[in-house]
């Protein structure tokens, strides 16, 4: 955008003035609703944790002992010089400029409310900064390493505890004898025949599996005595991906890798499961989430052995968990004023109360988990039906061609019905007529499928397109019929992005409020949900409630701390979707 | 290896395959026809519902009732529509007030002036906006712009109030704008450009004298969505601009002519059509109830009007793409 | 753009059919057959009233310029034409005496007795197992698939290059290995004519000989129709030779020596020559 030009002697100059002011109003627009977004966060993030209330000792405690080691890591995983230069010039020069700035203001304008320069430093250069070097650190190889280990034991703890909260809801018994007599046997069968090569065992898999779980059904009431629900969970969980976490460890790497890498967390997970029954823990939790972190942590540790690069970076999450136990006995030992946030693990686990610094999130959290995991489910199956037949089984033109037209328009139309309006649909049709009654978890999900169906079609129709057309012209020519072709060849190569559009939308789903308020979900429930049918409440509608209350500490703190919940969990569904998207990408 | 039979066994299978084939066909038939199935269960649960409603309130009455009381305390219900609408309509006017400018100037910067880098972090950051949960926002509104703009602009400011809610709902729907005027953008051809470069524009005139005009059609539709978006808007209301169906006092300016003080629908609480639904879910949801029918007719409403945007913004939409 | 008159006099070829001479004998019978075939897109006809036997295990090649319809011809042998929906066929392709538009015929069940090679590789996104054990998988083949996909790979001239990487993804390999898998695709399930539509235009020249050298040897067990753009393949590797011009019309259809040494036709002779087209 050079104003002037020194070669143009005699052509004059038009003046550029307005355009740059333009260029400059219109990126202002762009980062307009960004920085609104990002300064509310940082409220609501200083209001959750208490940070207002953190001394300065605090915080620079946990800076060198946590942020300090962490970007050192990252650091020395990108091993760049230039990016290291750069990264202590953001942080030291970002310390005077905040600090200088942040008095001024202070000093002339007016005082900053709940805001001090240090947190102003925390928020505008360190968490930048810090994702910043989170990223670059991670392509390098010790990072990819690090946050690969670290990735699969944050992701298997909520895996872990997302099963144990499905299993609140779902008959464990049931469970019990549909696995024993209908999948193990199914899979079993399947997995004879396919290494023995015999078609008839891998063709008898599907029915003998459909007769067991039809006699599991009318066995459940006959039986009379079952093992304890650890043993259940033990036997139909545990084992299970500890033998597949084996088998495939020991393809890759031998058998005694295999039987490490299936067996140890197995026997971690199976002692920490009793132990905790002994304590009074919920015991078939934590034993899920043992298994469900320690096989695959374990078969990743052993990949990066064996692969030999890299290995140091295993030592992430140690550095991470020695940085805040280091923080917390510095903090004790020398007296520092800590903050009292109010998102903590009672929070996390404790009923709301009227209470505020007792009120807690633990029912919506398992509404939550519990409507999603239906949803999930039955947006998914009919997302892809409906999107695998209006693009793979519908004409574009002739009669045939102006139902598929109209079945398009149609869903555009349904993305665009207000949510509100599919929750009278949901009090009318499921809760009132259908007589699934009001605000049970059933009638929520079924809502709430329907209202995000039409985004996971549009955005699996999407992925289905992108594939090529070639894949689909070979494998018709070699006399696949449109099923075949569909199966084999068109929804492999479209999952990763199904995948990813599916989460994405349950993203809506799980923030959405209205809906649930219109369908009469509970504003507050004291206890977990214990069946599809029982009252239930979920995040949002919890939020929703305790805004509403008077007092400033259900406003400033709980509803904060609830806001933090909900947005954390809608940024891991949705990371995971993207990291989902880029993997695949890159696998093609 | 060929073992050339004379004649080859062309035929249809019989059977089993068929079956398999036309059991999946019919499966993802069924799975399509479930959409369809929706559209109509909610025309057919909202009218149901609704007609039972006009049974008792006439339509007359219901669009022009100024009153807004489904369950008062000492009786005497009244539902007209009008204090709904002025909700409605004040909400949905300032949020496209903030909406429609900066989405609009943030396309022309992402379609004209970014680079492709920086378009690549922009376009998914924006869709952030879109993605916050609207309960969320609601809170945002009541707990920090409200008390922001009360210590600064607005001393006399309710604590709910339309005004806090209306900011939140527009920045909600910058992307919507964005999104789509950009792909409307970019979907200029790049002739045109070049024509207007050709005939010494600078790239301010470009952008704003022929980017923009050629691409109308596609903004156009942007803002109808947009503003769709923002009438069915259910959280954010509820949440922060109370719930008070209010009549804004008429007042008389020079020559009679009546106009209503802005400051008198955004500085005080009110209600919005979707805000009165929610409140009547605090009474009886079993049904058969003047209020649980209400409910009903104002859904009815809400869903023909949304319904008539949408049609209309994808009929505008569809010229922009028949022009190239 | 203004000088391809002379560029299109300078590569007048000089071809020498001579490669197929122990072949040529008229011993074979008839695997595929068109009888007054029309075909139209909409309005356009693609194909004029097509009449054609293709004698079977013979390497027969379909020549013309582009848009003259010799892939329409080739792609309504096995149907693929269905996929289209404005087209339209009038007339009958018989393959092994039956009618494959007629009536009960199941385009699936054809197109399991009729391979295809495609312009561009297209393997599966799977395994170089999988992909040529795909046909197998999907009629449900329930015999030593191993021993099928070794067998197929070495009729693909491919085994050696790939047996100790049966497991790695067939886009790993090279445009024109990748063909050669398409081809060893398409022979596993064992069809008995096997379609080839340019097989060998993505492809650099090495690898283009590579798969014209395997043509030659698949024609001892299958009957080959290629379509080709390039005059001098179709002179290298076929017995027979059709020449298709403009408007979807048969003009020529004789032994390949004949067509190229003494056509009877003038236009093929310009079109031979350079001189059209």
């Amino acid at each position: 955008m050079a104003t002037d030009n020194p070669n143009a002697d005699g052509f004059g100059e038009v003046s550029r003035v307005r355009g740059i002011a333009f260029e400059y109003l219109s990126f202002g627009a762009s980062v307009f609703g960004l920085v609104a977004l990002g300064v509310l966060l940082v409220y609501v993030a200083i209001d959750a944790f208490d940070l207002a209330n953190a001394s300065p000792e605090w915080l620079l405690t946990y800076f060198l002992t946590l942020v300090g080691p962490f970007l050192a890591f990252c650091l020395y995983s990108a091993n760049d010089p230039e990016v290291t230069r750069r990264a202590l010039g953001a942080l030291g020069g970002g310390l005077v400029v905040v600090a200088a700035l942040f008095s001024a203001i202070e000093a002339f304008v007016a005082p900053i409310p709940r805001l001090n320069w240090q947190l102003a430093y925390l928020f505008v250069v360190a968490a930048p900064t810090t994702a910043y070097l989170a990223y670059v650190g991670s392509r390098g190889r010790l990072g990819a390493v690090g946050f690969g280990l670290l990735g699969r034991l944050v992701g298997g703890v909520a895996i872990g505890l997302a099963v144990g909260t499905l299993f609140l809801v779902f008959d464990a018994l049931l469970w019990f004898l549909a696995y024993t007599l209908g999948v193990l046997p199914a899979v079993g069968l399947y997995a004879f025949g396919r290494v023995r090569s015999a078609p008839r065992a891998r063709t008898a898999a599907a029915p003998v599996g459909l007769v067991g779980l039809t006699a599991a059904v009318f066995l459940r009431d006959v039986v009379a005595t079952y093992p304890s629900d650890l043993i259940i969970y033990l036997w139909t969980i545990a084992v299970p991906v500890a033998a597949a976490g084996a088998l495939l460890v020991a393809d890759r790497s031998g058998r005694t890798a295999g039987v490490l890498v299936g067996g140890l967390p197995l026997a971690v997970a199976t002692a920490g499961g009793f132990l905790a029954a002994g304590a009074g823990l919920p015991a078939p939790t934590v034993l899920l989430v043992l298994v469900l972190t320690g096989v695959p942590t374990a078969a990743y540790v052993s990949r990066v052995v064996d692969v030999g690069e890299g290995v140091v970076g295993l030592a992430l999450p140690f550095l991470l968990a020695a940085g805040v136990i280091v923080g917390a006995l510095i903090v004790e030992a020398l007296g520092v004023p800590a903050p009292d946030p109010w998102l903590d693990a009672s929070y996390l686990t404790e009923a709301p109360s009227r209470t505020p610094s007792e009120a807690g999130l633990y029912p919506a959290i398992v509404g939550s988990v519990i409507i999603i995991a239906m949803v999930a489910v039955l947006s998914f199956a009919l997302g892809v039906g409906t999107s695998v037949f209006l693009e793979e089984y519908t004409p574009e033109s002739g009669p045939l061609g102006t139902l598929t037209r109209i079945l398009q328009v149609n869903v555009a139309n349904l993305a665009a019905v207000p949510s509100v309006v599919y929750g009278l649909l949901g009090l009318g049709l499921f809760a009132n007529l259908l007589g699934l009654g009001i605000g049970t978890a059933v009638t929520a999900a079924l809502t709430l499928s329907l209202l995000i169906l039409p985004i996971t079609i549009i955005s699996a129709q999407e992925a289905i397109r992108s594939v090529p057309d070639d894949l689909r012209r070979g494998s018709d020519a070699m006399g696949a019929t449109r099923w075949q072709t569909t199966k084999n060849v068109v929804l492999p190569e479209a999952m990763p992005g199904i995948l990813t559009g599916t989460i994405l939308a349950l993203g809506r789903a799980i923030g959405e409020t209205a809906p649930l308020i219109m369908i009469g979900a509970a504003t507050t429930v004291f206890r977990a949900p214990d069946s599809l049918f029982s009252r239930f409440s979920a995040m949002p509608m919890q939020i929703y409630t305790w805004a509403g209350f008077p007092q400033a500490d259900f406003r400033y703190g709980v509803v904060a701390a609830g806001v933090i919940t909900l947005l954390i969990i809608l940024v891991g569904m949705n990371g995971s979707a993207i990291l989902l998207r880029n993997r695949a990408e890159r696998g093609s | 290896m060929t073992d050339s039979t004379e004649s080859p066994d062309l035929t249809r299978r019989g059977g089993l395959t068929r079956l398999k084939e036309g059991t999946y066909g019919g499966l993802f038939a069924a799975c399509a026809a479930i959409t369809l199935l929706t559209t109509a269960a909610i025309f057919v649960t909202l009218l149901s519902d609704a007609v039972v409603f006009f049974r008792s309130i006439s339509i007359v009455e219901f669009l022009t009732g100024t009153n807004w009381s489904p369950n008062p305390a000492g009786g005497g219900q009244a539902f007209g529509i009008i204090p709904l609408l002025i909700g409605t309509l004040t909400v949905t006017f300032t949020a496209a007030l903030i909406s429609i400018p900066i989405g609009t100037l943030t396309a022309i910067y992402l379609s004209e002036y970014a680079t492709p880098n920086a378009r690549s972090i922009l376009k998914p950051l924006l869709e952030i906006l879109a993605g916050i949960p609207t309960v969320v926002y609601g809170y945002f509104a009541l707990v920090y712009i409200t008390p922001a703009l009360k210590a600064t602009l607005f001393p006399e400011m309710s604590t709910f109030n339309a005004l806090a809610a209306s900011i939140m709902v527009g920045i909600m729907t910058i992307p919507m704008v964005s999104s789509i005027s950009e792909d409307a953008m970019s979907a200029v051809p790049d002739e045109l450009r070049q024509a207007g470069y050709g005939l010494g524009a600078t790239k301010f005139e470009v952008s704003t004298g022929i980017v923009v005009p050629a691409s109308i059609s596609g903004i156009a539709s942007s803002y109808i969505l947009a503003v769709s978006r923002a009438i069915g808007e259910t959280m954010i209301v509820v949440v922060a601009m109370g719930a008070q169906a209010r009549m804004p006092e008429i007042q008389e300016a020079a020559f009679g002519i009546p106009f209503i003080n802005p400051a008198d629908v955004l500085l005080e609480s009110g209600m919005t059509i979707t805000v009165a639904m929610v409140q009547i879910t605090g009474g009886d949801l079993t049904g058969g109830t003047l209020p649980y029918n209400s409910m009903f007719a104002l859904g009815l409403a809400l869903f023909a009007v949304t319904l008539v945007m949408n049609v209309i913004s994808d009929i505008i939409a569809q010229r922009y793409r028949e022009e190239y | 753009m203004s000088n391809t008159t002379t560029d299109d006099s300078l590569i007048t070829t000089e071809v020498q059919a001579d490669s197929n001479d122990d072949r040529a004998a008229p011993a074979a019978g008839t695997a595929v057959a068109a009888r007054d075939l029309n075909v139209f897109y909409g309005d356009e006809q693609a194909i004029d009233d097509v009449t054609m036997e293709i004698p079977e295990k013979r390497v027969t090649a379909l020549i013309g310029p582009s848009g003259c319809g010799k892939s329409t011809f080739l792609r309504c042998i096995n149907r693929m034409n269905d996929m289209i929906e404005i087209c339209r066929v009038e007339g009958d392709v018989e393959f092994g005496g039956k009618n494959v538009y007629g009536p009960n015929v199941d385009p699936v069940a054809l197109r399991r007795k009729i391979g295809m090679v495609f312009q561009k590789p297209n393997p599966f996104p799977k395994s170089i197992r999988d992909n040529v054990a795909y046909g197998l998988k999907i009629q449900g083949y329930d015999g030593d698939v191993d021993a099928r996909v070794e067998e197929s790979l070495k009729g693909a001239a491919l085994w050696d290059e790939v047996k100790d990487q049966l497991d790695s993804s067939g886009l790993e390999l090279s445009g024109g290995q990748q063909q050669r898998l398409c081809i060893a695709r398409a022979i596993a399930p064992d069809p008995e004519v096997i379609l080839m539509d340019e097989p060998t235009s993505a492809l650099d020249p090495v690898a283009a000989s590579k798969i014209e050298d395997l043509i030659d040897d698949l024609a001892e067990e299958y009957t080959v129709i290629i379509v080709t753009h390039n005059m001098q393949q179709a002179a290298r590797i076929s017995d027979r030779t059709a020449v298709f011009l403009t408007g979807g019309e048969l003009v020529e259809y004789d032994d390949t020596a004949k067509i190229f040494e003494d056509p009877e036709e003038q236009r093929v002779e310009d079109y031979i020559t350079g001189k059209f087209g």
